[in-house]
């Protein structure tokens, strides 16, 4: 019931978050220095030129207008061409968000039960040798610049191995092994980044639980320690891990442009820096609208387990 | 009942020397190591610059990329320019840029968070709607706008690091606060009859405390990555200066040959962030053992 | 006639002719000989959703390559800046006003549809139309008329004289496309391969085209052409063996390319350059951009920002290996005195002087920092402003009293001169004005005579040195690499890629 009312909420909530979103990005990117013909032109830009590209491209009416004409089009199903090549923004990115998503679930697979373990453990060992360590090792891979990492690896493992590919290229026959090794880079980059929030944030709330009086309580009235964490402290430390984890999931989807750019990984994520810099509006939008609305769908998720697992939550 | 911090009011009229070693005692081993490392970047921040061998924007190395030597302790960059030197005044702009822009973040990220917890209805959906429209905007991509639109000073790339890093803050403290306002001992003070403003810095914050400063600890991290990050898309700190992110970045093509010009910065990062999580890390933790109301 | 003429340029540049309509492999005696096989991928700088497949819009060396891959222009780039014949058989001028074009001969496109004149007349009459939004269409405002004057004929006439009409139709905004062609979602071209999949910012595939017009080649299969825009990740694929080709490689990392066995770098010595651009009428004119160009590090310049691939410049835009270079005008040096002296005549002191570099411009950003050090040493006080690259060419180049400007190679003196320093140019970059340049800069044009020609184009290189806005502190070499199995690859002087038409020439040797 009470679930039920939350999407409904949310749902709402999203809308008017969307629309919050689309404003922002209109508005920040009509401030940037030039726009889609002075982009497409560049160098070989003459006033002229400019001037006639912008009313091929309908550049010449009033910010407002070009608002409201991609908003009811936005409404009406159709998210508009990309400016710069001409191509239905909806097929751009058809194309290319499987593949976001893919590598992110990729990541996710791997990044979500490493992070929590580690956290766990740290956390039921707290201060002792075993939580120092596993707290330095987290740290250490995420202390180390994003592009460093992705470039050793491929220095490492496809330069000097030569046991992986210094290119993540979707093999046209896809089995798993080829697909394993054409990802093993890039998802054990983005691991290096995103297991440490996770990670910390999984020890804090596990840790702060098992201090709670209750806890000492459940321990005293006999049950094991195994237990008491998997049916009380974890359930009340729900709410901070999932978000950690929502908020890490989110970022792979839309902060991986680095490693789409070393890897030359086909995302979204690339394709919203060249969005930006071309000033392409209606590709950009559409982008944003994407990633948005992938981070609302991660966050309600994380509410929901949040609810489910913390009843006190779900009566108040 | 509560644990108090070592540097509380109370300690204050003692003899200081007294009181950093007593707070030194206090420490654990992995906490000394972070204070350690905090105080050197700190004083590396402070007086980096003035301890330069040269200027750090001088062509002095005969050849780029050049191995340790007498003359230029930490070799030569991809220019032929003093790594020492350019070390050394680089780490300002980092430990400036990610101390103030994640301290902004975190404090701002906490305030609202409480605000919105307690008081609940309209005002939270507000600014819940608001955060979520700053977040789920990628961050590098927001920085690349904000960079482009506004321009790469300073005040602006730390502006920039506050915005980016604070609707993080905020749905963590959230998170936490909706939980920790749905506790007993919160419903046991509201019945009570505490005024809001009670609940939130008695019974509310205290709690938050630990998992925020570890928060903050990774926005630290963040924010220092930030950097690097638009070091990579070629935003960042005006050249001739450099941070130590874009110092590992124009550095990259001397990574085959481990050239201290591209390991100096990247294990200055590293300590740093190390140092700033351990030390965070090991603080006493203030609220714990609370709740037995 | 065209043949002629380029038999006697190419006598001038002191380089072997080749037979118009006759391809001779020029490689042959060096290497193994060519077969056919094989594909390759082709890494190149950028690759982006603005990606074209329609020649009038090419922007970058990955359009360039594309375009030259699917489609075939009129004339070709040969090596050392002259043309051969291409999909015209002949072009015969009497005045180099009127040039009449004799087309190839059973020529099909990859559709199988023969080459028409109303092809070319529609293919360089496009460039003209607003809404083609050619890079090209300062270029084009020349072409008076084209039309139609055979069955296998077009004439071109040009609004006045210009003796390199077959070197400006190499270029590849130029190649022929189908008339009426206004999609380019997939290329119809006569190029040595058919585009079998086109993917914006992703990847291009070519399949050999079998009834190319060149009998033999091309020899490759297939080739995929990707972008990587990051340097060291460029050069990590090539290392790993993920690619066979990159272009350009950062002369940091030929040590790291040579230090392989099984690869090699290839330098082309181009006229690519990277100018301080001083405005005329900023900051006390003609003593401020001395100075500026005496504080000019060149050999600085050369040394720590292109490890020697790069020839040290005049502040003139003609490069040594241009058959027009001026030999013998008196180099300007580094020289801190001098800049002083000329400072303080212009009467500086210490204001703040903000100086623009981007990536957008090639090592701008390390020039400015070589040029804020050298200045401070001598108490100007040089501010370096960072900005990024999108939006550079439309809001800071020439825009603000100190910028940098990059220009590629033009395939010949009169291309570079009149986009970049006539008076009334769109890009005249420095806005300077000198009535004796423009004068002779319409004479040279128009001159048939080569001897005439060239002792125009030494004075125009002098006046420019002398009197101009722009300080060109070197030439920038560019970079390519590759796998030594790659065999039929050499330089030429237009841009890397062997002038970015390497596709039909190389073939895979293993």
């Amino acid at each position: 019931m009470r679930v039920g009312l939350l999407i409904l909420k949310r749902l709402g909530a999203a809308l008017l978050t969307l629309w919050l979103v689309s404003l922002l990005v209109f508005i920040l990117s009509s401030m940037l220095p030039g726009d889609a013909a002075s982009e497409m032109l560049g160098q070989s830009a003459t006033p002229e030129a400019v001037a006639a590209l912008r009313l091929k491209l309908g550049l010449d009416q009033p910010l407002y207008v070009r608002y409201f004409q991609w908003l009811f089009g936005l409404m009406s199903g159709h998210p508009g061409q990309s400016m710069i090549s001409g191509l239905p923004v909806a097929e751009i990115i058809g194309t290319r968000l499987p593949k976001s998503l893919f590598l992110a679930g990729l990541t996710a697979l791997v990044s979500v039960p490493v992070a929590l373990t580690i956290g766990i453990v740290s956390a039921i060992y707290r201060n002792s040798f075993i939580d120092r360590a596993l707290n330095v090792m987290t740290l250490s891979m995420v202390a180390v610049p994003e592009f460093l990492v992705a470039t050793l690896s491929v220095l490492v493992f496809a330069v000097s191995l030569r046991w992986l590919p210094a290119l993540t290229i979707i093999p046209d026959v896809a089995d798993p092994a080829s697909i394993a090794r054409a990802y093993a880079l890039p998802v054990m980059t983005l691991c290096f980044v995103v297991v440490a929030q996770m990670a910390r944030m999984t020890r804090a709330a596990v840790a702060d639980q098992l201090d709670q009086p209750y806890v000492e309580m459940a321990v005293l009235k006999g049950l094991t320690k195994p237990r008491v964490i998997l049916r009380h402290v974890l359930p009340n430390a729900t709410g901070p891990i999932v978000n950690a984890v929502a908020l890490s999931l989110s970022y792979l989807l839309g902060g991986v442009v680095i490693v789409e750019t070393v890897f030359n990984y086909p995302g979204v994520a690339s394709l919203i820096v060249d969005a930006v810099t071309s000033r392409d509006m209606p590709l950009l939008l559409a982008c944003t609208m994407v990633f948005c609305t992938a981070y609302m769908v991660l966050v309600l998720i994380a509410d929901v387990a949040a609810i489910l697992a913390n009843p006190r939550l779900a009566r108040s | 009942m509560r644990k108090s911090y070592s540097l509380d009011a109370e300690a204050l009229p003692q003899d200081g020397l007294a009181v950093a070693e007593r707070a030194w005692k206090s420490l654990s081993i992995s906490g000394r190591v972070g204070l350690v490392l905090v105080i050197f970047w700190l004083f590396i921040a402070v007086f980096g610059a003035f301890l330069s061998p040269y200027s750090p924007s001088a062509f002095v190395a005969d050849d780029v990329f050049l191995p340790m030597s007498a003359a230029h302790w930490l070799g030569s960059d991809y220019l032929g320019r003093d790594t020492l030197s350019r070390v050394l005044s680089g780490t300002r702009y980092t430990v400036g840029l990610a101390f103030f822009g994640a301290l902004l973040a975190s404090a701002t990220g906490t305030f609202l968070a409480l605000y919105a917890a307690v008081s609940q209805g309209v005002l939270d959906e507000v600014i819940s709607r608001l955060m979520d429209t700053l977040i789920s905007i990628p961050s590098k991509i927001f920085a690349l706008v904000l960079v482009a639109v506004f321009g790469a000073s300073l005040p602006l790339l730390l502006l920039t690091a506050a915005i980016i890093y604070l609707p993080g803050s905020y749905r963590i403290a959230r998170a936490l606060a909706v939980n920790l306002n749905s506790m007993d001992y919160v419903e046991v003070a509201r019945v009570r009859g505490e005024r809001k403003l009670y609940i939130v810095f008695h019974e509310i914050l205290p709690n938050m405390l630990n998992p925020m400063m570890a928060d903050f600890g990774l926005r630290f991290v963040f924010v220092v990555l930030l950097l690097s990050g638009m070091s990579f898309l070629g935003l960042g700190v005006q050249p001739p200066a450099a941070d130590l992110g874009s110092l590992v970045r124009e550095n990259m093509s001397g990574l085959q040959d481990i050239a201290p010009a591209i390991l100096a910065p990247a294990i200055a990062i590293a300590t740093l962030t190390i140092g700033v999580n351990l030390l965070i890390d090991a603080l006493p933790q203030s609220g714990n053992g609370k709740g037995g109301h | 006639m065209a043949q002629d003429l380029a038999h006697r340029r190419d006598v001038l540049t002191g380089l072997t002719a080749t037979a118009a309509g006759l391809w001779v492999p020029q490689t042959v005696q060096a290497q193994p000989k060519p077969k056919r096989g094989g594909r390759i991928r082709v890494a190149c700088m950028s690759s982006s959703m603005a990606d074209t497949l329609d020649p009038a819009k090419g922007a970058l060396s990955t359009d360039y390559v594309r375009h030259y891959m699917f489609y075939s222009g009129l004339t070709q780039y040969d090596k050392g800046l002259t043309y051969k014949l291409a999909l015209a058989q002949s072009i015969e001028t009497k005045d180099r006003i009127t040039w009449v074009v004799t087309l190839r001969k059973g020529v099909t496109f990859h559709d199988g549809a023969k080459l028409k004149p109303a092809d070319v007349v529609y293919s360089i009459n496009r460039h003209k139309n607003p809404d083609t939004s050619s890079k090209v269409k300062p270029i084009a405002e020349q072409f008076a008329q084209v039309s139609q004057t055979g069955p296998s004929e077009v004439t071109i006439r040009l609004t006045t004289a210009n003796a390199d009409l077959p070197m400006i139709l190499a270029a590849s905004h130029f190649v022929i496309i189908k008339a009426g062609t206004t999609d380019f979602k997939t290329a119809i071209g006569t190029g040595p391969y058919r585009c079998t999949q086109f993917k914006p910012g992703v990847r291009t595939v070519g399949t050999r085209f079998d009834n190319y017009w060149k009998s033999g080649l091309p020899y490759l299969d297939e080739i995929e052409l990707i972008g990587i825009p990051d340097e060291v990740s460029r050069v990590n694929a090539l290392l790993s063996g993920d690619v066979q080709l990159i272009s350009p490689i950062n002369p940091r990392s030929t040590r790291r390319v040579r230090g392989s066995n099984k690869h090699t770098v290839v330098e082309t010595k181009s006229s690519l350059y990277t100018d301080l651009i001083v405005r005329q009428d900023a900051f006390g004119g003609e003593d401020f951009t001395l100075g500026m160009k005496h504080l000019l590090n060149r050999q600085l310049i050369s040394k720590a920002l292109f490890r020697g691939f790069a020839t040290i410049g005049n502040d003139q835009p003609i490069a040594p290996n241009n058959p027009y270079y001026l030999e013998g005008l008196p180099q300007r040096t580094f020289d801190p005195d001098k800049a002083r002296f000329h400072f303080k005549r212009a009467g500086i002191g210490r204001t703040r002087v903000p100086l623009f570099a981007s990536p957008a411009a090639e090592g701008s950003v390390e020039m400015a920092m070589i040029m804020q050090e050298a200045g401070a040493n001598l108490g100007l006080n040089l501010e370096v402003k960072r900005v990024p690259a999108d939006g550079y060419w439309s809001h800071h180049w020439m825009k603000h009293p100190l910028t940098f400007g990059n220009i590629n190679p033009r395939p010949t003196a009169d291309l570079v001169f009149s986009l970049f320093f006539k008076s009334d140019a769109p890009w005249n970059e420095s806005g300077w004005k000198n009535a004796k340049f423009d004068q002779l800069l319409t004479l040279a044009r128009a001159e048939a005579d080569e001897a005439k020609r060239k002792s125009l184009y030494g004075d125009m290189q002098t006046i420019v040195h002398e009197k101009g806005g722009v300080g060109i502190p070197v030439f920038i070499s560019l970079v390519d690499a590759y796998d030594k199995r790659l065999m039929g690859y050499e330089p030429v002087p237009i841009g890397g890629l062997m002038g970015y038409g390497f596709a039909e020439y190389v073939w895979w040797g293993a």
